[in-house]
C-alpha cells in the first residue's frame, strides 16, 4: 500500500522575502501535534514497556535489573501455557466463526430485493455493534447466569438436567465466553464482507445470470474467490482482536474459574494491577507483543502475495 | 433463477431467523428493564403490564454525573483526534518535504502497537503527571492512538480536492492554515463525521483504560458507573437494565443519524489498517 505522491511541485504564490525557509517548514509545524502527543503517549511508554521487562519492578520502591530472567519465568509458568493454549482455542475458533457466520449474513443481506429493505437489515445487523460492548458481556453474563435465560429456556422446556452454571464451571466456561454475540452476524466483518460483495462488477453477476448459475455456483465461482481479500482481512482482524482484547474475560469470568478461561493479556493485567508484579507484566506484553507482530507481517506479506497489492 | 420461489422463501427465512436471534438479547434487555422480580418470575418471555418506568428514573439519577463525564470524555476524544488528523492529514497532502515518507510511515506504524502492552506504561506516566482520576486521562490515553487512523482517512481525502481551489487562495495570500480551516475543512465533512464516529465509540466505550486509570466516582465513565447501581432487591434487575439501556442510547442515536458516516468509517478504516 504505496502512498501515491502527487509529484507536482507546486507554485508558491507567497511574498518572497523569509517566506522561502518558511514554506520549507511549513509542513513540519502542521505535524508538531501528532509527533508530540504520539511522542508522549505512544514512544514513551512503548521505550519503557520494553525497557521494564527486563526489571524486577512494583512501581515504587522496587526497581532492579533482573535481565533475562522474567522471559525465563514466563517460558516455565504453568498459568501462561494455559493462558496460551486458551489464547489459542478462543482465537481459532473466533476466527473460524467470522469467516462464516458474517458472510453468511452479509451474502443474505446483499442479495434482498429492494433496497429499502437491504437498508433496513443491515441497519439491524448492525445495532448490537453500537450497543458498548461491555453492556453486551454484562447482558451476557445474565443470560447466562443461574436464573438466568438460558437455564429458564432448559426450565421452560422440562430439561432441567441440563442447567448449569455456564460460567462458573471449568467444563463449560470457556465455550461460554466463545459463544457470547451468538450469531455473531453484526460487526465490522459483516460491514467488510457487504463492501466486498458491493465492490464485485455488476456485469459479472449479469453474466452468472445468463450462464444459468445457481446460488451456490455462483458463490463459489464468482463470489468466494472475488472476496478473497476481505477474508483474509477479517482473518488477520479476528486474530488481532482476539488477542489484544481482554474485556470480555474480564468482565464475564475474570479469567476463573480456576484458570479456565485466563488469557495472556488478562494475565498481564493481573500481573501487573493486582500483583504490583510490573515487570514481569511487561516481559508477558513484550512477548505477546512479538508474535502478533510476527503474525501481522507473515498475513499482510501473504495477501499481497496472492492478491497483488491493493 | 430457477427454483427461485422456495429458494426465495427459505432465503427470506433465513435473513428473517438471523435478525431475531441477533436482536433477542436486547428485547429481553428491553422488557426486563420494566420488570420487578415476580414479573420477571411469571413472565419471563413476554413483556406485562405494568411496566415499571420509575426504574428509568432510579438508574438514571445514579448515572447522570457519569453520562457527563462520558459525553466530556468523548467530546475531548474527538477533539483530540481531529486536530491530530487534520494538521496532520493536511501536511501529507499538501506538501513535498524531506522525510516524507517515513514520516507517514512511522505514523502508520503506531497501528501496530497493541494497548495491553502500553496499559502500565500509561499508567504510570498519568501517575507521575498527577492525572489518575481526572477526565483528561482517560481521553490522552487513548488519543494518539486513535489519531493513526484519522490521519490516513483524512490525508486521502484531502488527496482527493483539486489542488486548483487550494492554489488559487495561496495566490490570494491565503495562510496555510487559513487554507485548512476555511476552505479544506468545510469540504470535507464527510471525513469528518467518520472520525468522529469511529472515536465517539471508542471514547463512550472504553473499559479497561478508565479502570486504571480512575478509582471513587470523581471521575467515572457511565461503563464503569453500571457495575455499581443499586436498589431496592427486588427491583434490581430491572434497574441494572434500564441503566444498561440508559447507557447505549447516546450511541444509538449517533449511529441511526449517521449510518453513513459511521459504515465509512468503520471499512475504510479496517480495509486501510
Amino acid at each position: 500500500m504505496k502512498p501515491t505522491v502527487s509529484g507536482k511541485t507546486k507554485q508558491s504564490g507567497t511574498r518572497p522575502g523569509s517566506a522561502g525557509l518558511s514554506r520549507k517548514l511549513m509542513p513540519y509545524g502542521f505535524l508538531i501535534p501528532i509527533f508530540a502527543s504520539m511522542g508522549i503517549f505512544k514512544f514513551y511508554p512503548l521505550a519503557i514497556a520494553l525497557l521494564k521487562s527486563f526489571y524486577e519492578w512494583n512501581g515504587a520502591n522496587l526497581n532492579r535489573w533482573t535481565g533475562l530472567t522474567h522471559y525465563k519465568a514466563l517460558a516455565s509458568d504453568p498459568t501462561f501455557h494455559i493462558a496460551l493454549r486458551n489464547m489459542a482455542v478462543l482465537t481459532g475458533a473466533y476466527a473460524l466463526i467470522q469467516l462464516v457466520m458474517p458472510l453468511a449474513g452479509a451474502l443474505l443481506v446483499y442479495h434482498l430485493r429492494g433496497r429499502r429493505l437491504r437498508a433496513l437489515c443491515q441497519t439491524a445487523f448492525l445495532l448490537p455493534m453500537v450497543v458498548p460492548s461491555v453492556i453486551v458481556y454484562l447482558l451476557w453474563r445474565w443470560i447466562y447466569a443461574s436464573n438466568g435465560v438460558i437455564n429458564t429456556l432448559l426450565g421452560s422446556l422440562g430439561w432441567d438436567s441440563l442447567k448449569h452454571a455456564w460460567l462458573g464451571e471449568s467444563s463449560t466456561a470457556l465455550a461460554s465466553v466463545l459463544f457470547v454475540g451468538f450469531p455473531w452476524v453484526g460487526g465490522v466483518s459483516f460491514l467488510l464482507f457487504l463492501a466486498g460483495l458491493t465492490a464485485i462488477p455488476t456485469e459479472l453477476y449479469e453474466a452468472a445470470r445468463l450462464e444459468g448459475a445457481g446460488r451456490w455456483r455462483r458463490l463459489t465461482q464468482l463470489e468466494l474467490p472475488l472476496l478473497k481479500g476481505s477474508l483474509g482481512l477479517v482473518l488477520l482482524l479476528a486474530v488481532i482482536h482476539q488477542v489484544q482484547s481482554f474485556e470480555n474475560v474480564l468482565v464475564l469470568t475474570n479469567g476463573g474459574p480456576g484458570f479456565a478461561t485466563m488469557t495472556p493479556a488478562l494475565y498481564l493485567y493481573k500481573k501487573g494491577f493486582e500483583y504490583n508484579d510490573f515487570g514481569y507484566a511487561s516481559a508477558i506484553g513484550v512477548v505477546l507483543f512479538a508474535g502478533l507482530l510476527i503474525f501481522t507481517l507473515l498475513t499482510q506479506r501473504f495477501m499481497r502475495n496472492t492478491e497483488g497489492s491493493e | 433463477m430457477k427454483g427461485s420461489r422456495a429458494g426465495r422463501g427459505i432465503h427470506y427465512g433465513c435473513t428473517a431467523l438471523l435478525l431475531a436471534l441477533t436482536l433477542f438479547p436486547f428485547y429481553l434487555l428491553l422488557i426486563s428493564s420494566g420488570k420487578d422480580k415476580g414479573q420477571l418470575i411469571r413472565h419471563f418471555w413476554t413483556p406485562v403490564a405494568p411496566f415499571h418506568w420509575e426504574h428509568y428514573g432510579i438508574a438514571l439519577k445514579q448515572l447522570w454525573p457519569f453520562l457527563l463525564h462520558s459525553v466530556w470524555i468523548t467530546l475531548c476524544l474527538i477533539l483530540c483526534v481531529l486536530i491530530n488528523g487534520l494538521t496532520a492529514g493536511y501536511a501529507f497532502a499538501r506538501f513535498q518535504f524531506a522525510g516524507k515518507g517515513l514520516l507517514f510511515a512511522v505514523v502508520m506504524s503506531l497501528v501496530l502497537i497493541p494497548g495491553f502492552l502500553l496499559l502500565i506504561p500509561q499508567f504510570m506516566l498519568f501517575r507521575s503527571l498527577g492525572l489518575l482520576n481526572t477526565l483528561s486521562a482517560q481521553f490522552l490515553g487513548p488519543m494518539a492512538g486513535a489519531s493513526s487512523l484519522a490521519v490516513l482517512l483524512i490525508r486521502t481525502f484531502f488527496e482527493g480536492i483539486p489542488r486548483s481551489l487550494t492554489d488559487a487562495a495561496a495566490v490570494e495570500g491565503a495562510g496555510e492554515l487559513r487554507i485548512l480551516t476555511q476552505i479544506m475543512l468545510p469540504l470535507s465533512l464527510p471525513v469528518v463525521a467518520a472520525v468522529s464516529v469511529m472515536n465517539a465509540l471508542l471514547g463512550w466505550n472504553n473499559y479497561v483504560w478508565p479502570l486504571v486509570v480512575t478509582s471513587g466516582d470523581r471521575a467515572k465513565p457511565v461503563i464503569l458507573g453500571l457495575s455499581s447501581l443499586t436498589g431496592p432487591m427486588d427491583s434490581i434487575l430491572g434497574i441494572q437494565m434500564a441503566g444498561y439501556v440508559l447507557a447505549s442510547v447516546p450511541l444509538l442515536l449517533l449511529f441511526l443519524f449517521s449510518t453513513k458516516a459511521f459504515v465509512h468509517g468503520m471499512t475504510s478504516g479496517a480495509v486501510k489498517a
